[in-house]
C-alpha cells in the first residue's frame, strides 16, 4: 500500500516574538490519505495558516519548527534542502489562495502566467498554449484561447478563482492545498467552485487538503474534517460523524454558533464567550478550558490528548460522560 | 410613518475612458454601474441586499453617502434631497446616514490612535458643546470595547475589533441610518454573530435604520426585515424577508436561495444551477438583464425588461415568467 500523500506527526512551531515565544502549533498531527479530501476548520489565529506554511516551509522568519515530523509520501519535508523544497513545490504540492486577484499577477495576461507555471517541462511554447487552454476547458472558462490573451483584472471573481485552480492542478500534483478559496465568492459563486473541486479531484485523483471557516462548504466538499483551537487540534473524523455528532465542546459551540443551523429566525445570535489564551504563556491543562462549559477538575492540571478510533477528541469530558450517539437517528 | 432614507430610481454612472481620451472620443461611452434603484428604509429597520461581487451594491451604498457621482434619480433624507451646494458642499443631511466600510481595518487610518479616529467626525463636522476626546471613549464604550484601546492604532487590533471601531465612528455623530458593507466578511462564525448582535443591539436602542450589504444569506434570515436582490446595479426582487425566502418569485433569486451551502452533510440540496458567466456591464444585455443566463428565459425576454410586478404584501419583482 502507498504511504498517505501528508502525514503530520506531532508538529509544534514557535514564533519569537518580544515577549518570549509564541506556540502558535503545539503537537499537530493529521494525516491526509491518498485521494481524500480533508477539511481544516478553526477561528482565525488557530494556527491554520502556520500549519499551511510550515508544510510549504514558506514559514516567516521568526518561526521554529521545535518538533515533529512532516512525511510527503513518506519522505520528510522538513530535512529537506532548498532546492529539493523548490521542486516539489508547484510541481507534486500547489496551492489556491484566498484572494485570486492577488495571487494572480496583474500585469501579464493569464496565458502567459499558464505558461509560466510550465516552466519545468520540456514542452515547447505551442505546446504549453495547447496545455493551458485544455485545462481552463476543464475547469470550466468559456472560450478559452481568448482568455489566455486577456489580463486579471478583465476576468470576474469567480473566473479568476478558476484560472488560479487550472494553474494549480496544471501539473498534476498529488497534493492541492487551498487556503479559503471561496470566501471572496459569493453563494452561487461558492457552490460552482467547490462542485469543479470535487470533480476536479475525482478526475485527477490528488488529495486536497481544504481550509475554511464556511463550515456549510466544508460540510459538503470534505471526507474528513480536522477542528483547531488556539493552535491544537481538538476534534478529527469523517465530517458526516463530527457535524452529526460533534464530542468535543468547541466543536459543538462552533457549529451551534452557525446561522445557517439556526432554524427559528433569531437576531440575537449565538456567541463563544470569551476569547482565545495568551499562547505566549500556555495555561496549565486544556487549551479550550476558560470557554468551556463542561470542565471538569482534570482540566485544570492535565493535557487532553486525542483519542478515539476514527472519530477522535481531546477532552477529557468526553472521556468522563460519553455522549450518547445520536447517529441511529441518521441511517446512511 | 415617512422613511428616513429613500432612494428613487437611482442611477450611477462612469466613464470608460477618462483624462484626454474622455476629452477627444466624440461619443464618450458610459458603464451603468447602478441602473435605476429605488428603496425605502425606515427608522428600527433592517434592509440586507444581497448580489453577487460586480452587482453594484457597494456603489449604491456610495451613492447614498455622496461618495459616488449620482447621473439620475435622487437621495432623500427625511424628505430633503441630498445634493451639493455651489461650494460643491454636500448639505448637513448627510451626516445623518454613516457608512461602515468593507475593509475594517483599511478604513482606519494607519497613522492614527483610535482616540483620534474617533474624535475626528466632531472635529471635521465642527459639533459644538461635546468634548471629542470624552466622546471617543463614550463610543468606545458604546461598542464594547475598553478604553485601553484608545491609544492603540489599527494594525495592533483584531479583525472583530477593527469592526467595532468602525461600528464606534460611524456612529459618532449619531446617525439615523447605518449602511455596513460587508459588516461581517472576513470573521469566524462566534465573531460574526457578536458583530451582528452588537449592530441589532444598537438598533433597538436609538432606533438606527440599518442597510446592511452581505452576500452571506445565513445571516440576512436571521437579521433582515427587509431584503433586495441585486443583479448588475439593477433590483430584480425585494420585499419582506422572510417572505422572499419563503416564496422567491424571480428565477435568479431562487437559485440563489438554492445554493447556499447546507451545515448538514446528509443533505442533497435541490439546486438550480445558473448557466453561463455573469454579462459584463459594458455589455448590458437588451432586454431582461438576466435572460442569459435565466432557466426560464424565453424570446419575450431577450427583447425587453419586464415591469416591476407586485404581489400582495409588497414584494416586488421583474420577471415576465416569475414563479409561482
Amino acid at each position: 500500500m502507498n504511504p498517505p500523500v501528508l502525514d503530520i506527526h506531532n508538529l509544534s512551531v514557535d514564533y519569537q516574538t518580544e515577549l518570549g515565544p509564541l506556540h502558535a502549533l503545539r503537537d499537530v498531527s493529521l494525516l491526509v490519505p491518498e485521494g481524500k479530501i480533508i477539511g481544516i476548520v478553526g477561528e482565525s489565529g488557530c494556527g491554520k495558516s502556520t500549519l499551511i506554511s510550515t508544510i510549504i516551509r514558506l514559514l516567516a522568519a521568526n518561526a521554529r519548527i521545535v518538533d515533529g515530523k512532516i512525511l510527503f509520501k513518506g519522505d520528510d519535508l522538513l530535512g529537506m534542502g532548498v532546492d529539493q523544497m523548490r521542486a516539489l513545490r508547484g510541481d507534486e504540492i500547489s496551492m489556491v489562495f484566498q484572494d485570486p486577484m492577488t495571487s494572480l499577477n496583474p500585469v501579464l495576461p493569464i496565458g502567459r502566467q499558464m505558461s509560466d507555471v510550465q516552466h519545468r517541462g520540456k514542452a515547447s511554447a505551442a505546446e504549453r498554449k495547447t496545455r493551458s487552454v485544455m485545462m481552463l476547458e476543464r475547469v470550466g472558462i468559456p472560450d478559452p484561447e481568448t482568455q489566455l490573451t486577456r489580463y486579471p483584472h478583465h476576468l470576474s471573481g469567480g473566473m479568476r478563482q478558476r484560472v488560479a485552480i487550472a494553474m494549480a492542478l496544471m501539473t498534476e500534483p498529488s497534493l492541492l492545498i487551498a487556503d479559503e478559496p471561496t470566501t471572496a465568492l459569493d453563494a452561487t459563486l461558492e457552490v460552482q467552485i467547490i462542485h469543479r473541486l470535487e470533480q476536479l479531484q475525482r478526475d485527477f485523483g490528488c488529495s486536497i487538503l481544504f481550509i475554511s471557516h464556511h463550515l456549510g462548504v466544508i460540510a459538503e466538499l470534505c471526507h474528513e474534517v480536522v477542528v483547531m483551537y488556539a493552535g491544537e487540534v481538538v476534534e478529527c473524523g469523517p465530517t458526516r460523524e463530527v457535524f452529526l455528532n460533534p464530542r468535543h465542546p468547541y466543536t459543538r459551540k462552533l457549529l451551534e454558533c452557525d446561522p445557517a443551523r439556526i432554524a427559528a429566525r433569531t437576531k440575537d445570535l449565538p456567541v463563544i464567550e470569551g476569547g482565545l489564551p495568551d499562547l505566549v504563556k500556555l495555561p496549565e491543562g486544556c487549551i479550550f478550558r476558560d470557554r468551556c462549559d463542561q470542565s471538569v477538575a482534570r482540566c485544570a492540571t492535565e493535557r487532553p490528548r486525542l483519542s478515539g478510533a476514527g472519530h477522535t477528541v481531546a477532552c477529557h469530558a468526553v472521556v468522563c460522560h460519553p455522549v450518547v450517539c445520536n447517529l441511529a437517528e441518521h441511517p446512511e | 410613518m415617512s422613511a428616513v432614507l429613500s432612494v428613487s430610481d437611482l442611477h450611477v454612472r462612469y466613464p470608460l475612458h477618462a483624462g484626454i481620451t474622455g476629452l477627444t472620443k466624440r461619443r464618450p461611452a458610459y458603464v451603468d454601474v447602478v441602473h435605476g434603484v429605488s428603496l425605502e428604509i425606515n427608522r428600527g429597520e433592517t434592509v440586507a441586499i444581497v448580489g453577487e461581487s460586480g452587482s453594484g451594491k457597494t456603489t449604491l451604498a456610495m451613492a447614498i453617502c455622496g461618495l459616488a457621482p449620482v447621473h439620475g434619480g435622487e437621495v432623500r433624507i427625511d424628505g430633503r434631497k441630498l445634493e451639493r451646494d455651489r461650494n460643491h458642499r454636500l448639505n448637513p443631511d448627510r451626516k445623518r446616514v454613516a457608512l461602515m466600510f468593507q475593509d475594517p481595518v483599511g478604513s482606519l487610518s494607519p497613522r492614527m490612535t483610535i482616540r483620534k479616529i474617533l474624535a475626528e467626525p466632531f472635529l471635521i463636522h465642527k459639533v459644538l458643546g461635546k468634548n471629542p476626546q470624552t466622546e471617543a471613549l463614550r463610543l468606545l464604550s458604546l461598542v464594547g470595547l475598553g478604553e485601553e484601546i484608545a491609544d492603540r492604532y489599527p494594525h495592533q487590533l483584531s479583525g472583530g475589533q477593527a469592526r467595532r471601531v468602525g461600528v464606534a465612528r460611524a456612529l459618532a455623530l449619531g446617525p439615523d441610518i447605518l449602511i455596513a458593507d460587508e459588516p461581517t466578511a472576513g470573521l469566524d462564525v462566534s465573531i460574526q454573530g457578536e458583530v451582528l448582535n452588537l449592530l441589532t443591539g444598537l438598533q433597538q436602542d436609538m432606533g438606527l435604520g440599518i442597510m446592511i450589504i452581505t452576500h452571506n444569506l445565513n445571516i440576512v434570515r436571521h437579521v433582515a426585515d427587509q431584503m433586495a436582490i441585486m443583479y448588475l446595479g439593477r433590483f430584480l426582487e425585494q420585499g419582506d424577508a422572510q417572505q422572499v425566502f419563503d416564496k422567491a418569485r424571480h428565477p435568479y433569486t431562487a437559485a440563489l436561495l438554492s445554493a447556499n451551502p447546507s451545515h448538514d452533510p446528509d443533505a442533497r440540496p435541490n439546486r438550480i444551477e445558473l448557466l453561463g458567466e455573469v454579462p459584463s456591464l459594458l455589455q448590458r444585455p437588451k432586454g431582461c438583464e438576466f435572460h442569459t443566463r435565466c432557466p426560464r428565459a424565453e424570446t419575450l425576454c431577450k427583447e425587453s425588461f419586464p415591469e416591476a410586478n407586485q404581489s400582495q404584501a409588497k414584494q416586488v419583482f421583474n420577471c415576465h415568467f416569475p414563479l409561482d
